[in-house]
């Protein structure tokens, strides 16, 4: 019977050993992976991104599957993706207008969006206003009420009172 | 990825709605396809991956781009620097997303897996393989992956990863006084 021990494969003699783990895997940023996957860094600046990605099973993980997915041509993103972020960022003229707050600062600052459209419904607004005071008597109405505000009230109640009576009286309620 | 690497950084991190929208059309695209590999793992739905992708952008342009302003072009790609933010929100996302009571079933069995810790192992002394041998041999052994992946990943031929392997064995075994099988 031979004593001679059978020679073992590279994956078992690499499975009965334990690398030096006693020391913890440098913190690597964002920006250093992302150089070392490039293949940017120089030798000495790369040495420690390996150490920790060697030493980190989940650094290493990321490595492998952004290396594949880097390496690949990309698939089209949904549009809703797109549509969902493109929204983060809002429009111009819904951003704070520098130099005036209010009402007419908004309306008349310079290098504003949509300045046209807010002065017409400003005008619009105005020309309401007004013919709905002409229409309401204007000024003279208001000088006539506070004058004679007492008789005028009692006499349009009166009138009034009278109008619905007869309207009563006429369907014989 | 030609479209994202010469996006104009200045204007994007101004909040120019343009720039932006432009920019989002051309990282889509990466950002969506490391997301999904990255969530693939662990049976999470597509309204997750959209999730995750939103989660990717949100922090881009948070806090007036602070993280976009961060990334410096000499440094490293625009797009291997997104795929690693990407990668990142979508590992957070998914620990948020995560319960407290998850189904055994539903969890990936590489979450599961536990390494035999009663298996007392030979160690290796420092500085008897380098840093590179040593992360050649886990990729190849402990991860399985092929010798092209860890080519792809170390961004050097099949050939030099063949035999920076050859060349650690050589020293393992002769530090261990094992025979070549």
């Amino acid at each position: 019977m031979s004593t001679k021990r059978t020679p073992r494969t590279d994956k078992e003699l690499w499975r009965s050993l334990a690398p030096d783990g006693d020391t913890a895997p440098a913190a690597v940023s964002d920006l250093d992976f992302a150089a070392w996957l490039d293949g940017r860094l120089p030798e000495a600046a790369a040495a420690p991104v390996e150490a920790a990605v060697a030493a980190d099973p989940g650094l290493r993980r990321a490595g492998l599957e952004l290396a594949d997915v880097l390496g690949k041509p990309l698939p089209a993103a949904p549009d809703r993706l797109a549509v969902r972020a493109q929204a983060l960022v809002g429009f111009e003229a819904e951003r704070q207008i520098p130099g005036g707050s209010g009402f007419l600062g908004r309306l008349f600052s310079s290098g504003t969006r949509y300045a046209l459209q807010r002065a017409a419904m400003a005008g619009m607004a105005i020309v309401i206003a007004g013919s709905g005071f002409v229409v309401g008597g204007g000024l003279g109405e208001s000088f006539a009420q506070e004058r004679y505000g007492t008789t005028v009230g009692a006499t349009s109640t009166t009138t009034t009172s009278n109008e619905f009576s007869e309207f009563f009286a006429s369907d014989g309620i | 990825m030609t479209e994202l690497n010469q996006t104009d950084l200045r204007v994007l991190t101004t909040g120019d709605k343009r720039a932006w929208d432009t920019f989002v059309t051309a990282a889509a695209p990466l950002i969506n396809a490391v997301v999904r590999r990255t969530l693939s793992s662990y049976r999470l739905g597509e309204d997750d991956v959209l999730d995750a992708a939103q989660d990717v952008f949100v922090r881009l342009c948070a806090q007036d781009f602070r993280l976009l302003k961060t990334y410096d072009p000499a440094r490293a790609g625009l797009g291997t620097w997104l795929a690693v933010v990407a990668r990142s929100a979508a590992v957070d996302h998914f620990r948020r997303r995560r319960q407290a009571t998850q189904p055994l079933d539903e969890v990936p069995e590489s979450v599961l897996g536990v390494e035999d810790k009663h298996v007392e192992k030979l160690k290796i002394p420092q500085g008897l393989l380098t840093d590179r041998q040593t992360l050649i041999l886990k990729c190849l052994y402990d991860e399985e992956r092929d010798v092209a992946e860890v080519a792809l990943l170390l961004k050097i031929d099949a050939q030099t990863v063949r035999s920076t392997h050859h060349k650690a064995l050589l020293r393992l075994r002769a530090h261990f006084g094992e025979e070549p099988a």
